[in-house]
């Protein structure tokens, strides 16, 4: 298009309005991942590499969706205040003008929304393959822990309690998690009843757990701290108050809590 | 709008066996209720007396127990469904009684004044308003489940209900919610407005008309029945194998679905039969106003996705009632196979709620900005689009079960990429919306806010459909304030503007839009702080359908709850709008909108055959608008760029 058509385009005055609306409420929107982030972080987390990775996932899809959501808005909002209303109780009189359609218009958006949906997929994709490597990483395909020796736990549900057993040390058992920082966690999620989910909120992983079937899966936690873990899926009366706790604490204290309970590293 | 009369030859009308309308003068409501206890009752004394009460088998359940229920509930339906007459058609026919002329116009409700709302009518207008009254009552009975749901959540550190009760009214709301949802524009307007906006004298088949709307109204006292009887108490998905602790409650949520899913079946096929193959002469596919579109988009959704629901509680109710083992893990069963099962209507089952919403917005945006519908092909192209992908997609409710990891890259796929004819119609609005003069009555105005909550419902299904942030997100509050700026936002909003659009059609009067702006922004603003603090909750880490939770999520779910109050009495006053408005006596001309649709051509009250004359159509019905006064400067332009590529 030759720029004399653009500029007469942008000489219009509704073009230069909803430009300006548009440029804020981008702004405004991108501030928002920001804040969602925020919200998601006010128990403490993140405290694993998937959390935070994982956040940054919302941040890059609000900045990304945010040109799409700007357009919309500051076409409704002009929509409201600028152009100009009839109110009463018959028609108008003056109809608008009569635009059927504009190629450049559907073109152009068909392009932009593509293009949008296939970053989207494209992130969320490399995305999931990052994260599945890194939950399941503790046993990598040729059985060789990443960095330190993995821990195995041995996740059961059932109505309404979360207890924990980990088989590496000697089967010990324990109502809330206790695990060593900085070292690869494996679950093996089941449950004896009905199906609840495990999830530990500031690490960022979740995973059903199913009776009559196992699903696993792992994270790496990098942070010291206490932190919740609830189920997320309705397991009847007392699904509320199915939440425990997990604790992440040093290796020294891991194995003095290990032998406290009576088990051992069996290295 | 060119009306021609043709000649009608006259046709051999077969013999007419007693009075018009035979058996149906005899039935009425009352009749079937009538019919429905007692058949109800008689089952009810045989069953226990072959399966008392506390009849246990080897695994000491009460099976016996949930078999007597179920079989006294389909013995209700059964019972009403005689009572009323619905098998009077079948029984004629196998008769060979054909109808005449006069049983037709009988049974379509001709000259029984009101009491024909109260009977077995096949007249479209009838039943739209039946459907209309329905919905009414079934949102008014969700809405107040939702609101003891957010009292118990804004009364914090003490339990207000028994936690079992709670679970029940969460998962009665559910359904509650979603059966009203699906039939709220598809039943009212679709019956109602449908077939006049195609220029049909009724529906292609008006009896099964009829019988969609009863046999909707005989699944409700099942589903209410269960409140009384240990409740649904797993939510509306009702996994297994939870819902086999349910017991009797259960039996009533299954009954409901499986008598639904039979009257949206039948419902469906009707609005898409007369869809294709009773328009006017004249109307071919680029002059099919976009409500219809819609109404075929939904219906096509659902009759082809509910009978996967409907199967999967045919099964659980097996599992229930003969102790077979579809879905119980300890007998080899799947809760998988289960949840697979219901994703595959509960996914596409939420287009069909907002693709006739979304459809009857744009119908009613080009009236009230005079202006033609933006690219008519690129909303049709949207709403193709949706329905394909639809069918794809409901593994995303699926991604933190485990069943198959893998299965996420696909389905993350197709999840994104129906945002793109989803972003079809948004484009069809922002562009009918560009540069018009808006004419502010009621429904434009709820355009707005259909438009806000769906951008909202919109960014928040993006972080959704990412896999590794459902690992944060799957199961939350957040999930729950997502889906209902969809559902409600987005639907029920959207069901507002249109029902205030076609209102002085149906009702025959004009809504008080006073009263009505009012309750509708009234619960537009507690709508937003609900739901946005619903959003905080989320993120913080609350999961979904729980009655108490820790302190850190005290202020969101206060501010939430009175959030809802503001709803519920904004729904109120919206209520009140709608009723005195329809007793009251502001009658409405013909096409009080000046509207270019057929529906609004025919006179109000519309009379019995809908049309004095069929009639017939020579254009699109968007051909609203002035030229357009830049195309002089984009000429002149134009002329100037052509002017400088000649050579010198």
């Amino acid at each position: 298009m030759p720029t004399h058509r653009l500029k007469e385009y942008y000489s219009r005055p509704y073009v230069r309005a909803i430009l300006i609306m548009f440029i804020i409420i981008m702004a405004i929107t991108c501030a928002m991942g920001w804040v969602v982030v925020g919200f998601m972080n006010m128990s403490g987390g993140p405290a694993s590499e998937i959390m935070e990775a994982l956040e940054q996932t919302v941040l890059v899809f609000t900045i990304a969706s945010a040109p799409l959501i700007a357009i919309t808005l500051s076409v409704i909002f002009y929509s409201l205040t600028g152009w100009k209303h009839s109110s009463g109780e018959e028609p108008p009189m003056q109809d608008s003008p009569a635009i059927r359609t504009n190629p450049v218009a559907v073109i152009s958006w068909i392009t932009a929304t593509s293009l949008l949906a296939g970053f989207l997929v494209v992130w969320g994709l490399i995305e999931l393959a990052t994260i599945t490597s890194s939950s399941y990483g503790s046993v990598s395909a040729n059985q060789q822990p990443n960095s330190k020796k993995a821990i195995d736990i041995n996740v059961t549900g059932q109505q309404w309690v979360w207890t924990f057993e980990y088989p590496g040390q000697e089967g010990i058992t324990s109502p809330k998690l206790v695990v060593p920082i900085d070292t690869p966690l494996y679950f093996n999620v089941t449950s004896v009843d009905v199906i609840h989910n495990f999830w530990v909120v500031e690490l960022g992983i979740k995973i059903d757990a199913n009776p009559g079937a196992i699903t696993n899966t792992g994270v790496t936690p990098n942070k010291l701290g206490t932190f919740n873990i609830r189920c997320a899926e309705l397991c009847g009366m007392h699904h509320a108050y199915m939440e425990t706790e997990i604790q992440v604490v040093t290796q020294e204290e891991f194995d003095s809590w290990v032998r406290d309970k009576g088990g051992k590293r069996t290295a | 709008m060119t009306a021609v009369v043709f000649e009608q030859p006259a046709v051999l009308q077969p013999k007419q066996h007693g009075k018009p309308g035979g058996f149906l003068r005899h039935t009425s409501i009352f009749t079937g209720l009538a019919g429905g206890i007692v058949l109800a009752t008689i089952t009810y004394m045989i069953g226990s007396k072959l399966v008392p009460w506390g009849t246990q088998n080897a695994d000491f359940s009460q099976v016996g127990l949930n078999a007597l229920i179920a079989a006294t509930m389909f013995a209700w339906v059964i019972g009403f469904m005689a009572g009323i007459g619905a098998f009077a058609g079948p029984i004629r026919w196998a008769l060979g009684h054909d109808l005449t002329h006069d049983d037709a116009e009988y049974m379509a409700g001709k000259d029984q004044g009101k009491f024909r709302y109260w009977k077995y009518t096949t007249d479209h207008k009838v039943v739209g308003t039946q459907y209309f009254v329905m919905v009414l009552v079934l949102l008014g009975l969700g809405g107040f489940l939702a609101m003891l749901i957010r009292t118990e959540l804004g009364w914090t550190w003490s339990e207000l209900f028994d936690p079992n009760f709670y679970n029940s009214i969460i998962g009665t709301h559910g359904i509650v919610m979603v059966v009203a949802m699906i039939i709220v524009v598809t039943g009212p307007l679709g019956n109602f407005i449908m077939p006049l906006m195609v220029g049909a004298r009724d529906m292609a088949f008006p009896r099964l008309n009829a019988l969609s709307f009863w046999l909707l109204f005989a699944a409700v006292p099942p589903l209410v029945a269960t409140l009384f009887m240990g409740g649904i108490r797993d939510g509306w998905s009702v996994y297994q194998p939870l819902a086999t602790q349910a017991g009797m409650g259960m039996v009533g949520y299954q009954v409901l679905i499986i008598v639904f899913a039979f009257s949206t079946g039948v419902a469906s096929v009707n609005l898409i039969t007369t869809a294709v193959t009773m328009r006017a002469r004249g109307m071919n596919w680029s002059r099919v106003p976009i409500f219809v579109i819609g109404i075929i988009a939904s219906s096509v959704m659902g009759l082809v996705w509910f009978p996967m629901y409907q199967w999967s509680q045919i099964l659980a109710m097996s599992d229930l009632v003969v102790n077979s083992s579809f879905f119980n893990p300890v007998a080899g069963g799947s809760v998988w196979l289960y949840e697979n099962l219901f994703w595959l209507l509960a996914h596409p089952e939420v287009y069909v709620i907002v693709v006739p919403a979304t459809a009857g917005i744009l119908e009613l945006m080009t009236v009230f900005l005079r202006k033609p519908l933006f690219s008519y092909k690129l909303a049709i192209a949207g709403f193709a689009g949706v329905v394909g992908i639809s069918a794809i997609v409901w593994v995303h409710h699926m991604y933190m079960t485990g069943f198959a990891p893998q299965v996420g890259y696909p389905f993350m796929l197709s999840t994104e990429l129906i945002s793109i004819p989803f972003g079809f119609l948004v484009l069809v609005a922002l562009g009918t919306m560009w540069r018009g003069k808006v004419w502010t009555r009621l429904p434009m105005m709820c355009v707005y806010a259909v438009i806000w909550n769906k951008v909202i419902g919109g960014i928040t299904g993006v972080y959704l459909s990412d896999v590794p942030v459902d690992q944060y997100m799957h199961g939350s509050m957040f999930v729950v304030a997502h889906f209902h700026f969809m559902l409600m936002g987005a639907g029920l909003f959207g069901a507002m503007a249109a029902i205030s659009y076609w209102f002085p059609k149906m009702c025959g009067r004009m809504l008080n839009e006073r009263i009505g702006s009012i309750g509708f922004w009234t619960a537009f603003a507690g709508f937003q702080i609900t739901f946005f603090s619903m959003f905080v909750a989320g993120l913080q880490g609350q999961p979904r359908r729980v009655l108490q939770f820790d302190n850190m999520f005290n202020v969101s779910n206060w501010i939430s709850t009175i959030g809802a109050y503001i709803i519920g009495i904004g729904m109120l006053i919206f209520l009140y709008a709608i009723i005195t408005s329809w007793r009251g006596k502001t009658y409405a001309p013909a096409n009080p909108w000046g509207a270019k649709t057929l529906e609004w051509q025919t006179e109000t009250p519309v009379p019995l055959e809908n049309f004095p004359v069929l009639p017939v159509v020579t254009s699109d019905p968007y051909g609203y608008g002035v030229p357009d006064p830049y195309d002089a400067i984009e000429k002149e332009l134009a002329r100037d760029d052509n002017a400088a590529k000649v050579p010198q």
